[in-house]
Order: structure tokens, then sequence, then C-alpha cells
């Protein structure tokens, strides 16, 4: 039982991660139909720009080391106006073009941004602090060590990722619930052309959308670094499970890809723990093969709803 | 008048393709007499060009399923370890000859695809995307995992075919692959041609651009859905066969997500919809790479340490300036007839003393220079009947 609560644990917080950028890659695909395969890498070169940061070299120059959270707030800013800037120049030529076009458009980003990071600071895997202690009224939150929270433990890492994920989830319900701007968001996506009917800049929209899908997806970076290390292929196997928990919970449903990413996380974990030699005794199938386990249940899940948890089908105008 | 002109047009452009295929690349660097030629292919481009011609051959595949039949795949990867290890297996495990694996990979690929094509049915879109590419992640995965059937990671070598003791002292190991792999490419193509201009192919298309209307016309929705996945990875099975021959091996970490990807990529960059894109996107993306060399000679650092940062760019570049691909650019090309350019061409080639037999007659330019054509000079129309471009 408590290795079993503890795998819950550390799958919720990997599934955290999963879905931060599983929600990055929603928020773009519902507004503009493209899968975002530059996702991951996006969110793995601001986890550089915040290494740069906080290491205190700034593209080979000395600077004063910073502090983790000032780091981050700066990282966010520069990961926003990077999405801005990658909408505006890359994205905003095709648009409206043929969506393989534009995947592949992306995929030509997540090449350029995965070699230039690995020629700028090396194939070395690099340690990324985790986030350092915070001390509140004598209760001490981040840092290192476990809490204890009856029949099993949770490290501070996973709790502080899952408290920001939380708090950006919150956020962002927020922002598109009760704000003008997320309003206009939501109705873009909807539909375009009555968005822009009703005067709202749609071409500021999708700027926008790119800029917080960025952002979204630097925390998810700036929270898996850490576990799994700095180096440039390190989101790959985040975005793919990323891609998998945003089908999973319904490509258009931010909702969704939160659940999805849980989900998966959990599920990877409690395979990977559940199907070793000591519980399953068959040689067909073990733990090396828990991603094929969870994709079969992404795969199971779509086949009896083929738009995801979450997702709302489609209808089609004859 | 007109009908032959085009036809010999055509046996011209053939012939010097026939040329260029089956003679200069296989050959031109081990005949003496080419040595003054600049284009010479020697035993590393004869192997680019047979990694062309199975590129090409996946490509043609995936592009009969995601640009005729409207169905993504990130999967393909799979369907060519599929072709690969059975041709390998057979051979390294069975002592079967290689030229009897090829097919036999085909068909048990194609039976793989029909396999996948059934719950393929039920998803579009992203959800088919990711759900195939779920199929490329596992792949090298079941393949380690199995190692009593794929002998895990430490993959199977298998002999290259020699060249049969008939052509003995003619080809040379690396011709001989690359004429197994054209020939074979070209056998490819002509089916996939065959496939798209029959009633298969039209009905691709049309359950591509309306599922409904399709239905409405009678086409069986699910059966063609199915059967372009299972024709699909036929040819990725026998491009996965093919491989086998080609490099002499297979292992679990020669299909990962990448190769899968890149398979998509190579189809949309080459054109959807297009047999001309698949072959274009193949060579395209063998070829790219080669910017680099000829980057590097200028002493550009991104060169050498970032070759991806080349080849991104380059994609987002193709994709930009070409919405339809290469193929689509081509097509473009051949419309494109601007009448000042081809007028100045025709004078200037009237002026050098050359008989040019134009559609139309030169009209005086103001200099008065150019000759008016002898009155016995056929005018027939442009062969494509553009009446945009002959109206001036």
């Amino acid at each position: 039982m408590e290795l079993f609560l503890q795998q819950v644990m550390t799958g919720l917080a990997t599934g955290s991660v999963y879905g931060l950028v599983a929600l990055a890659i929603v928020l773009i695909y519902r507004s503009t139909d493209v899968i975002n395969f530059a996702q991951g890498e996006m969110a793995m070169f601001t986890t550089f720009f915040a290494w740069m940061l906080i290491d205190g070299s700034f593209l080979g120059f000395h600077i004063h080391p910073l502090h983790f959270w000032i780091a981050f707030a700066l990282t966010l800013v520069f990961a926003a106006t990077m999405g801005a800037l990658l909408e505006r120049i890359v994205i905003r030529p095709v648009e409206g073009r043929p969506i393989l076009t534009i995947v592949i458009v992306t995929l030509g980003l997540f090449s350029i941004f995965n070699n230039l990071a690995t020629w700028s600071w090396g194939g070395i895997p690099k340690a990324f602090p985790a986030p350092p202690e915070i001390h509140v009224t004598g209760i001490t939150f981040f840092g290192d060590g476990a809490l204890d929270i009856g029949p099993t433990v949770i490290s501070y890492h996973d709790l502080t990722i899952m408290v920001v994920a939380v708090g950006i989830m919150l956020a962002l319900y927020v922002f598109f619930q009760y704000t003008p701007i997320g309003l206009a968001m939501r109705g873009t996506a909807q539909n375009p052309v009555a968005a822009r009917l009703m005067g709202i800049h749609v071409g500021n929209i999708l700027t926008l959308g790119w800029a917080l899908s960025a952002l979204v997806g630097a925390v998810g970076g700036m929270m898996i670094a850490p576990l799994v290390l700095l180096q440039p292929p390190m989101m790959m196997g985040v975005l793919l499970y990323a891609f998998a928990a945003a089908v999973l919970g319904g490509m258009d449903s931010p909702p969704g890809a939160v659940v999805g990413g849980l989900t998966l996380g959990i599920v990877e974990n409690l395979v990977g723990t559940y199907t070793t030699e000591e519980y399953l005794h068959v040689d067909w199938f073990g733990p090396e093969m828990k991603l094929t386990a969870a994709l079969v249940v992404i795969v199971l899940v779509l086949l009896i709803r083929p738009t995801g948890l979450f997702g709302r089908r489609a209808l089609r105008r004859v | 008048m007109l009908r032959p002109i085009i036809a010999r047009r055509k046996l011209l452009a053939f012939a010097l393709l026939a040329f260029f295929l089956f003679y200069w690349i296989p050959f031109s660097h081990v005949f003496p007499g080419w040595g003054p030629f600049p284009l010479q292919f020697g035993s590393y481009r004869v192997f680019q060009a047979t990694t062309i011609a199975m590129w090409a051959i996946v490509a043609l595949g995936l592009n009969l399923l995601t640009g005729y039949n409207g169905q993504i795949s990130l999967g393909h990867g799979a369907f060519v370890a599929v072709g690969g290890y059975t041709a390998a297996i057979l051979m390294f495990d069975h002592g079967w000859p290689f030229w009897a694996t090829i097919p036999v990979a085909g068909f048990m690929t194609g039976t793989v695809g029909f396999l996948v094509g059934v719950p393929a049915l039920r998803l579009t879109g992203p959800y088919l995307a990711i759900a195939t590419l779920a199929l490329a992640i596992s792949t090298p995965q079941i393949l380690l995992k199995y190692e009593g059937l794929t002998h895990g990671s430490q993959g199977i070598n298998v002999n290259s075919p020699p060249p049969p003791a008939v052509l003995d002292g003619v080809l040379n190991q690396t011709q001989w692959l690359y004429f197994l792999a054209l020939v074979i490419a070209i056998i490819m193509t002509i089916i996939a041609w065959n496939i798209v201009r029959s009633r298969v192919g039209r009905a691709f298309v049309a359950i591509r651009d309306s599922e409904i209307a399709a239905q409405a016309m009678g086409i069986s929705v699910p059966r063609f859905k199915t059967m372009a996945f299972a024709i699909s990875a036929f040819f990725a099975g026998v491009c996965g066969a093919v491989y086998v021959q080609v490099i002499g091996f297979v292992s679990p970490r020669s299909f990962d997500v990448l190769q899968s990807i890149n398979y998509l990529t190579t189809v949309v960059v080459g054109g959807l919809a297009s047999i001309l894109g698949s072959i274009l996107g193949a060579a395209a993306f063998v070829l790219v790479p080669e910017i680099n060399g000829l980057l590097d000679q200028l002493h550009l650092p991104a060169a050498n340490q970032a070759p991806g940062v080349i080849y991104g760019a380059s994609l987002i570049l193709v994709m930009i300036l070409m919405p339809y691909g290469l193929a689509g650019f081509i097509h473009r090309l051949t419309r494109l007839q601007p009448p000042l350019v081809r007028q100045s061409l025709i004078d200037f080639a009237q002026q050098i003393g050359l008989r040019v037999r134009t559609a139309r007659s030169a009209p005086d330019r103001g200099s008065g220079a150019a000759p008016t054509p002898p009155k016995d000079v056929r005018t027939p129309r442009p062969p494509d009947g553009d009446k945009g471009s002959s109206s001036s």
C-alpha cells in the first residue's frame, strides 16, 4: 500500500509536468488546429536561458548569479517574447495554409532549437537547481527533503511541481473565464471569422496564444529539468508523453490536457512498478515496456472515445 | 501535328532520364572518357542515389495514405521495421534468397497495415497522428523485448547480396545494390501511378475531400480507408526489405521515432498527393545535408556545429515559399511562361542564327534586328493549351 501511494505521488508529480506541456500544446491547437512539435524544444531552450541566469555565465559573459525565482520570472518574460516573435516571424507567413504545412514548419523549429542548444551549450548534461527553500511562518516549502503525509512521503520538489502546475492551471482558468482578453481568445478559438467581426484583432490574439503557450511550456521545462538533468534532448520523452496526454484528454480541452497528463503519469509509474518479475510472472512483458503499455491504454481510450476524454466531437456540416 | 511533337519531347525526356539513372549515376566514375566532365558520381554518390530510391519507395506509400487519402501517419517507421525484420529474419534464420524476401516482406507488412487501418477508421486528424506516433514509439521497445525472434539489441547482420554471376565484372557491389533499389523503386512508382489513376485512387481522393460525399457516391469508406493503410504499409514493407539488402543490418535503433517523422516531412516537402513529389522529397531529404558541405567550404560557422539548424531553416523556407511542396513549385514553374522572357529568348536564339519553332512569329521589337521567320515555319499552339499566355 505504501509503495502504491508512493508511486501515485511520484506519478502525480511527473504527470503535472506532462500536463503543463500538454496544456501548452492544447493552447496552440485549439486556436489554430496546429500541433506544435517544437513545444518541447522551446521549453528546453528557455530552461537553458534560466540556467544561464542562475549559473552566472550569460552567453559567455560573467554576470551576477541570480536567485532562482528571479531567474524564473525573467525566463517567463523571455519565453513569452520568444513565443510571440516565433508566431509573428515564422508562423504568420504560413497562416491559412494546409495544416500539415504548418506542422512541418514547427518540425523545422524543432530541429533549429535542438541544434542551437547543442551548439551553444554542448551535449553534456547540466545540473539544474531545484527551487530553493522558502520559509513561511515556520513551515519550510521547497528545498531538499520530503514531506511526511501519513502513510507515505512526498519530496519537496515533487510538491513544488504540483503546486506550480496547479497554480498555472488556476491562473489560466481565471484568465480565460474572467478577463476580456481571455474571452477574446476563447472566441477566436471557436470562430475566427465571427471574432474578427466582433472587433477582435485575431492576429494579435494568435500571437498572444503562442506567447502564453511558450510561457506554460517554459514552466514545465524548468520544473522537470532538476529531475532529468538539463540537456538538449531532455524534452523529447516529455513531449511524446505530453502529446499522448493532450490526445487522451481531448485536443481542444485544457482541463482534459491536465487530467490526461496526471493519468498518464500515474499509469506510467504503476505499470513500471507492478510489472517486474516480482509481481508479474510472465516473460513477455516487463517494466521496460511501460511506455508501450501507456500508449496501448491511450489507443484503447481513443477507440472508445475518438476525440479523447473531454474533447468535443466536431460537428460536420454537409 | 501537335501529337508527335509532344510525344517526341516526352520520349526525349524519358531517354535523358533513363540515361541519367541507368548510366550516368552508376558508371560515370569508372568510365575514363568522362574525366573532363564536371558532374561525376563517385561510389558515395551512388550510395546516396540508392538511399534516395529507398526513401522514394516509402514516401510513395505514405503519400498514397496521407496525400491522396488524407490519413496522417506518423508511424511509418514501424511498417518499415516490420518489412526490414521480416526480410532479415527470413534471410538470416531461414536462409531465404534475398529476392524472395522482398515481396514476402511487402505482403506481411501490408497485412499489418490492414490490421492497423481497422482501428484507425475511428480516428481522424491529430488523434490518428498521435495513435500512429504511438506505434512508432513502441516499435523499438517491442523489438528489444522479443529478442527470441528479433535478436534483441544486437540486431541482425545480413550479407548484402553480391552481383549475380552473369554481371560479375560489370557491376561492383555498390552499383548492383543501386540497380536493385532503382528497379524496385521504378516498379513501385509505376504501381503507385496506376493506383492513383484507377478507380481505387479516385476513391481515395473522394474520401479525402469529403467522406460523406464519397459515401453518397457509393464508395465504401471503411473498405478504401483500410485498403489505403494496407497499400501504404506494403510500400513501407518493400522499402524495409530493400533497406536490409542495402545496409545489411537491422537493429531496433534503425527505426526510431524521428525516422517516422522524417518520412512525413519528406512527403510534405516533396508535395502531397503527387507521385513526382514523393520522389523529389526523397531526393531533397537525402541531399539537403550537402548544403552543410557547401557552407563549410565558405567557412560559415553554423555548418559544422549545427547541421540541424540549416535543415530546420530549409524546411521552414521551403514551406513558406512553396506551399504545395517541391512538386507544386515545379508545376507552377512549368505553367509560368512570362511572355517577355520567352520572347527575348527566342529573339536571342534567332539572332545567333538558330531556327526556332515558335508559337507565334516573332513580332518587331522596335530594333528590327530580329529577322522575321520564314513562312514555312509551323506554328502549333503551346502544348499545354494555356490560353492566358498565348494571347499576346
